[in-house]
């Protein structure tokens, strides 16, 4: 099933993805196949989709957030008490859901396409039933355990990254499975069973690895620290903030030539990223001392220039100004009703077919009476 | 157990990245059945292996033993091979011709050095499909620019998002960077092989792993762009509920992050909490929001944070322990979900794998093979599968351009 307005002869253009959740999960999963120019179809309920509600809100009261996720999708509203009676139901190569947000328990029963079900825990053990959130999927594994200062408490990473991360890896999941189709690898329809939690697991899955091996993490070092090296992090410079790594001896020779601090630079203890960060106590001061003096935009230049991984950390507002970004149209516009505003890109272009470049929102269902016409 | 046809059977990935980003992403196609051949050389293996290699490191067989390295390299193949020798690219570029897809994360301007960038490849095989992985885009001012993982997170505007307004932009991971675009090289390599299934056509895919990090800052990014202005940080609370942060329990660096998010919630915390029946509506609750958490916090330190979590998640309150690596090795949930996978390897013994985050049967998808040694499968590549004879490959290891002991590096190694 194709759309032309959609499609545009994009890389998915033989492919249908339902979504009848809404959760920023399978809104971004969705939102990957509707990039690269698959028909995406989200199934809403009355008062629409959660996304709708999400802040930014535009001036129209609209949700910019909804927006950049749902751009080039269509909107039906839910007919049906179970999915395979709506009209649409037939077309779907893949429906995506959050099994803590259908319409009931039974809706996606005696449906024969593939599925694949996003949910924060996974559909079985022990926390399968459990409340989720952002939040706590970042606290169940790990990654906000190593956040903040070390009397804590730990601090909790903002808005829907775990849910992002989730979106990904289900698309990843369920990309690779239509592909096994086509490659005759696999003949029946898949239930897919994508794991929130598992899939932001990528963050501290060495955790368990290096406690089984006796060797576990430090406990939380502070803002801004982390194993196994020094200097790490982000410091103040004259003007702005400067991301800073070093990891090999060549690039710890190399920075403390930049800052003028040569007579630590041979110093064999520092050839060691875990000595340097044992003696960051030391160190730090007379680091901090010299990028005072600097513009972090000189020293960002000059350091890449020597090979050192530098970076500048831009505000928001400054993020829209990086040329190099700019260059590559990292953001795009997104148009919502009158509204219209700049979202993330796709972050991976294919150069013979590439992704939309922004796009327009539907409005709440409004592609309603198109559907039902067209079936 | 019978043989089942894995997903991405047939599929062949040549496998140049290193580090973690890049060999993440073929992880994740391995783990559901392509075939990755991971190329190194022995003087220019994956520096995941060790960025300080020294000669005691090698003779210890160090470069078998990281576990960084093992984990994010397992189900695939390794060969050896000096691309810096003619013959050794030479090789190469006839594996390449066999192959659907080839994956690396060099810094930029190491391929066309090596006279290996997307124009040599396509000369040996057209229909390839290319995915590079720099960490700023393959094009633009920036592109042979350096950065690690934390690089990435510090260039995505990222840490101005997080943590508590007074303190520095705050960094959420050491490479945080590295595991995101890892994720979407595989989306990228999976949406090139789509196309090329249904098309027959290759083409060059271009990632930027700083523009992977903008869709987790959406809300900032959003922020800014519909209001004109920075979003302002607000540390563990939330600017629209409350009771919402991070609590102390019982014992040495215990917590458990508490969120409320409607009225239901908050009736069903107020049961477990009896403190907090002095408080009462939304906007009540905001304005007197260090008290709440002062009351919560006295009812959780004398508790654990499983008795917390299992307390509240059973009245229904969104709430979660704060694990450690210690208790993810234990952590109920992911032995429920056999979320660890043992597998015994040369060096190193049994050690646990995580396995892939998706699965379509009661178990998770199997991982049949540990990591591979430094050019393990030289003889199953280069002589059955290209065809050089036991003479040819013994003459490749008297030339060094195949092996399988590391050599120290003649000079500082690429760092991405």
């Amino acid at each position: 099933m194709t759309d032309s307005a959609n499609a545009n002869a994009g890389v998915f253009q033989d492919l249908t993805v339902v979504d009848v959740s809404g959760s920023v999960a399978t809104s971004y999963a969705s939102k990957l196949f509707a990039d690269y120019g698959a028909l995406v179809i989200n199934v809403e309920p009355r008062d629409g989709f959660d996304t709708r509600r999400l802040k930014p809100l535009l001036p129209s009261g609209d949700s910019a957030m909804h927006g950049y996720l749902h751009a080039n999708k269509h909107s039906v509203l839910a007919s049906c008490t179970q999915f395979h009676e709506e009209p649409l139901a037939h077309t779907a190569d893949l429906v995506i859901f959050d099994p803590d947000r259908l319409p009931n328990a039974d809706y996606l029963l005696n449906i024969d396409t593939n599925t694949c079900a996003v949910s924060w825990y996974g559909l079985t053990g022990r926390y399968s039933n459990y409340k989720g959130s952002d939040a706590t999927v970042h606290a169940l594994t790990g990654l906000m355990r190593g956040i903040g200062t070390v009397a804590g408490p730990p601090v909790i990473p903002p808005g829907y990254q775990a849910q992002m991360i989730g979106g990904i890896s289900a698309f990843n999941g369920a990309l690779g499975h239509l592909l096994a189709q086509r490659l005759g690898n696999l003949t029946a329809p898949f239930q897919l069973d994508a794991s929130i939690m598992e899939a932001n697991m990528c963050f501290t899955d060495l955790g368990p690895i290096n406690a089984y091996n006796e060797n576990p993490l430090p406990p939380r070092m502070g803002i801004n620290r982390f194993p196994p090296t020094y200097p790490l992090g982000i410091w103040p410079c004259k003007d702005g903030w400067l991301g800073v790594t070093n990891l090999t001896p060549g690039q710890w020779q190399a920075f403390c030539q930049l800052l003028g601090m040569e007579h630590y630079a041979d110093i064999e203890l520092f050839q060691s990223s875990v000595s340097r960060l044992e003696s960051s106590d030391i160190l730090e001061p007379e680091i901090l001392q010299a990028l005072a003096q600097h513009s972090a935009e000189d020293l960002f230049y000059r350091g890449q220039a020597m090979r050192i991984p530098l970076a500048r950390v831009p505000t928001m507002e400054e993020l829209f100004r990086v040329d190099q970004y700019v260059t590559r149209n990292a953001f795009s516009q997104v148009h919502s009703g009158d509204d219209a505003f700049a979202a993330p890109s796709t972050p991976f272009r294919l150069f013979a077919t590439p992704p939309h470049f922004g796009g327009s929102v539907a409005a709440l269902g409004a592609h309603t009476t198109q559907w039902r016409s067209r079936l | 157990m019978s043989h089942r046809t894995r997903p991405l059977e047939g599929i062949r990935i040549i496998d140049l990245s290193m580090g973690w980003a890049g060999p993440l992403a073929t992880r994740n196609l391995a783990d559901m059945g392509a075939q990755v051949i991971k190329v190194e050389s022995c003087e220019r293996f994956d520096w995941w292996r060790s960025w300080e290699a020294t000669q005691a490191w090698i003779a210890d067989n160090g470069a078998e033993k990281s576990p960084q390295y093992l984990y994010v390299n397992r189900n695939k193949q390794d060969i050896t091979l000096d691309l810096e020798n003619p013959r050794g690219r030479e090789l190469l570029l006839q594996l390449v011709a066999t192959a659907d897809a080839l994956v690396e994360n060099y810094s930029g301007g190491v391929l066309p050095k090596l006279k290996l960038d997307y124009s040599y490849l396509i000369e040996a095989n057209p229909d390839l499909v290319m995915v590079s992985m720099p960490a700023f885009g393959s094009t633009g001012p920036w592109s042979q620019f350096r950065a690690y993982g934390s690089t990435v997170e510090h260039s995505s505007g990222l840490p101005h998002l997080v943590g508590d307004p007074e303190q520095a932009p705050t960094m959420q991971h050491v490479a945080f960077g590295d595991a995101v675009g890892g994720l979407n090289g595989t989306a990228a390599i999976l949406t090139a092989l789509w196309h090329r299934q249904r098309t027959g056509e290759g083409q060059f895919v271009d990632l930027s792993q700083v523009e992977c990090l903008f869709p987790l800052a959406a809300p900032g990014i959003l922020h800014q762009s519909v209001h004109g202005q920075s979003p302002q940080r607000f540390g563990n609370a939330h600017p629209d509920h409350a009771p919402h942060g991070v609590y102390p329990c019982e014992g040495d660096d215990a917590w458990v992050v508490i969120q409320i998010t409607d009225e239901t919630q908050w009736h069903q915390l107020q049961d477990v909490v009896p403190s907090l029946t002095a408080f009462g509506d939304l906007n009540d609750r905001l304005a007197k929001r260090e008290a709440i958490d002062a009351c919560i916090g006295t009812w959780t330190q004398q508790r654990t944070a499983t008795e917390v979590m299992q307390t509240l998640q059973a009245a229904g309150v969104t709430a979660a322990k704060l694990n450690n690596g210690q208790e993810l090795l234990n952590e109920p949930h992911l032995h429920d979900r056999g979320y660890l996978q043992w597998l015994e390897r040369d060096y190193v013994g049994v050690q646990p794998h995580p396995s892939a985050p998706f699965r379509t049967d009661a178990g998770p998808i199997p991982i049949t093979s540990p990591a591979p040694t430094l050019g393990q499968h030289n003889h199953t590549i280069l002589g059955e599968l290209l065809g050089l004879s036991a003479d040819e490959l013994q003459k490749l290891e008297q030339q060094g351009i195949v092996g399988t002991k590391p050599r120290m590096p003649q000079r500082e190694k690429s760092t991405q």
